[in-house]
Formats: C-alpha cells, structure tokens, sequence
C-alpha cells in the first residue's frame, strides 16, 4: 500500500456534533415536534453512544470505537435511503437552467 | 395544441404574467413604491437569512444549478390565492408579489419552490405528464419547508397533535396537486397514497425534517461536512 498518499481516518463527524445532536434530540422542543410528526418519541440515546465512541477514538485510537462509529453511521444513511425513488436521479443538471429567457428551447 | 387548453392543464392561468409580452421593466417609481419592491426586499431577506434557502441554494450549486436571483426569480402578481410556484419550463421561480406580505411567508413560500428547483435540477421530474412526480415533490416541499408546522398549522386553525403533520403533508400536496391539475379528488388522493411513505422519508437535501430554524442550521452543518462525512464511513 502507499502510505505517502494515505489520509488518516477520522470520525465521520467532529465528536462535538455527536453531543450537540444528543441535547438536541432530547430537548422538549424536539420531542414535542417528534411527536407531532412520527406520533412517537425520539430515540436519542445512539447520538450518546456515538460521542462516547467518538471521544474513544479521539483519546486512544480504539478500533473497536472505531468500527462501531463506522456501523452507527451506515445505518443512519440506509435509513434514509430505504424506499426506491419515485424518480430517475439526473447524471448532469438540466441543460436549459441558464438558457436566457425568451429563447427557445433545444429541441430533444 | 390550443395554448388557452395548454395554460389550464398546466396551471399556467394562475400565473397570467407568464404569458405576458413581460421582461418590461417597469418606470423607478413603479419599482420602488409597489408590491414588486416589497416582494424583492423580501426575496433578498429570505436567502441571506434563511438556513433553509441558504442550505437549499448550497445543494442546488453543488448540483450544477447555480441560481441567479434575476435569472432564476420572479416577482409576478398572481390570481386567487396562489403564493408562488415553480415553471419549469422557464427554470424559474415566481412569487406571487400580491399575495406574499410578510417576510416568514415569503421565506418560506422560497423554501417550498426552491424544493421544487432541487427535484428539478437533481432528478428527471416529469412535471407536466407524470402526476406521481408531481405528487412526490408537492408532498417534499409541504414536508420540508415548515409549511406543515405546528404554529402554522395552528394559525390555520387546524388544531392536531400526533402526526398531525403527516395530515397537514398529505391535505397540501393534494390542494397543490388539484390547483394545477385537472384530475379529480379521488384519483389525486389515490396518487398521493402510492408515492407517500417514499417521499414523505425523502429529506434531501436536509438529511432530516427540519421542524425550526435550529434544525435547518442543523442540516447545513451536515451538508457543509458531508465530503468529511462520506470519506470515512
């Protein structure tokens, strides 16, 4: 492998963010929202375990800490990506978005 | 095609200037002292204030669609009681300058069309002929922009609790779904329930439903790291 090119890993997030989520998610203001939207109460107690992990990493390179931040954070992003998009995403933006105004459109 | 037919069909009747002979610009005095002044102050506000727009923009530039306020806005007088709506035959955004009085309507009136843009520049939307893309972005952008909070919704005097918010999401992308299309009720309600759950979890560009200011601030924090974030999953 070459290590000249090689970045160090590091947390997905900075641990700060991880505990600043954490009081978030767990303050009335969010829990009423959760409530409001979802019906149910926010779980919040991953946002702890993941600054505590975090924190782990950071003071002693722990690759336990490490891999268990790594899982947590796979899991957010599959949550969002768990249904299949009602649409085609595009490869480039739409070739007319700048095109100025009363001009005609290209032809497809 | 007869374009009277074509205007109903699309909701561009809602929208009379668009078919203007437009891009007139109207005398000083007519630019400072009117709606279109206001509305512009507003615009102006919205994005250099809001973190929604501000994270919005941010999303839509990284996607390749810069916006341009003056290529990219426009500030119209509407019928009825429209707030604004995204052409995006013209790429643009329109606010309804006569119907838009107060800069918390106008961020989020922004909001919801600039939702709207980022499904346009980011996905192959078929807004004209496919009502299931239409319904997703409509249910998106209730979703999304606040315009299903608790105070607005309150404001409304639609008074609901647990998942009310979900209600509030569903009954708007219907209106919106109706006011612009020729479809009945039933089949638009029919459209909505079959692309809900999706759209409803789709949160991009926020990574999450953004119920206040702090949380949008929340979400553009995410999305300012998000090359840190994807390097070391």
């Amino acid at each position: 492998m070459d290590q000249s090119g090689a970045v160090p890993w590091r947390p997905p997030r900075v641990c700060d963010d991880y505990w600043s989520e954490f009081r978030h998610c767990k303050s009335l203001w969010n829990r009423f929202h959760h409530y409001y939207t979802h019906g149910t109460s926010p779980s919040c107690k991953q946002w702890k375990v993941d600054y505590r992990n975090c924190s782990e990493w950071e003071k002693h390179k722990t690759i336990e800490a490490k891999e268990a931040l790594q899982a947590s954070e796979r899991c957010r992003v599959a949550e969002q990506r768990k249904f299949p998009p009602v649409w085609n995403l595009r490869k480039d933006p739409p070739r007319d978005w700048n095109l100025p105004l009363n001009q005609g459109k290209p032809q497809d | 095609m007869d374009q009277t037919k074509q205007e109903e069909e699309y909701g561009y009747d809602l929208f009379p200037e668009r078919n203007s002979p437009k891009y007139k610009k109207g005398s000083f005095a007519e630019n400072l002292f009117t709606f279109n002044h206001k509305c512009q102050i507003m615009l102006q506000v919205a994005t250099d204030t809001s973190p929604y727009a501000k994270l919005l923009l941010s999303a839509m530039k990284s996607s390749g669609c810069k916006i341009f306020k003056d290529r990219h806005f426009s500030c119209e007088d509407c019928d009825g009681t429209v707030s604004g709506g995204f052409d995006a035959a013209s790429s643009q955004i329109v606010l309804c300058q006569n119907n838009i009085h107060q800069q918390s309507h106008m961020t989020r009136v922004v909001t919801h069309e600039l939702i709207h843009a980022f499904d346009h520049c980011r996905a192959h939307v078929d807004w004209f002929n496919n009502y299931r893309h239409l319904a997703c972005s409509e249910i998106r952008a209730a979703n999304l922009s606040g315009d299903c909070s608790f105070s607005n919704e309150v404001a409304r005097l639609n008074f609901g609790l647990k998942e009310h918010h979900q209600e509030c999401v569903r009954g708007r992308a219907l209106r919106s779904i109706l006011a612009v299309r020729k479809i009945s009720r039933v089949e638009a309600e029919k459209i909505v329930d079959e692309v809900f759950d999706t759209c409803f979890n789709d949160h991009a560009p926020f990574g999450r439903i953004p119920h206040s200011n702090k949380d949008a601030k929340f979400a553009n924090r995410e999305y300012e790291s998000r090359d840190r974030y994807y390097a070391n999953l």
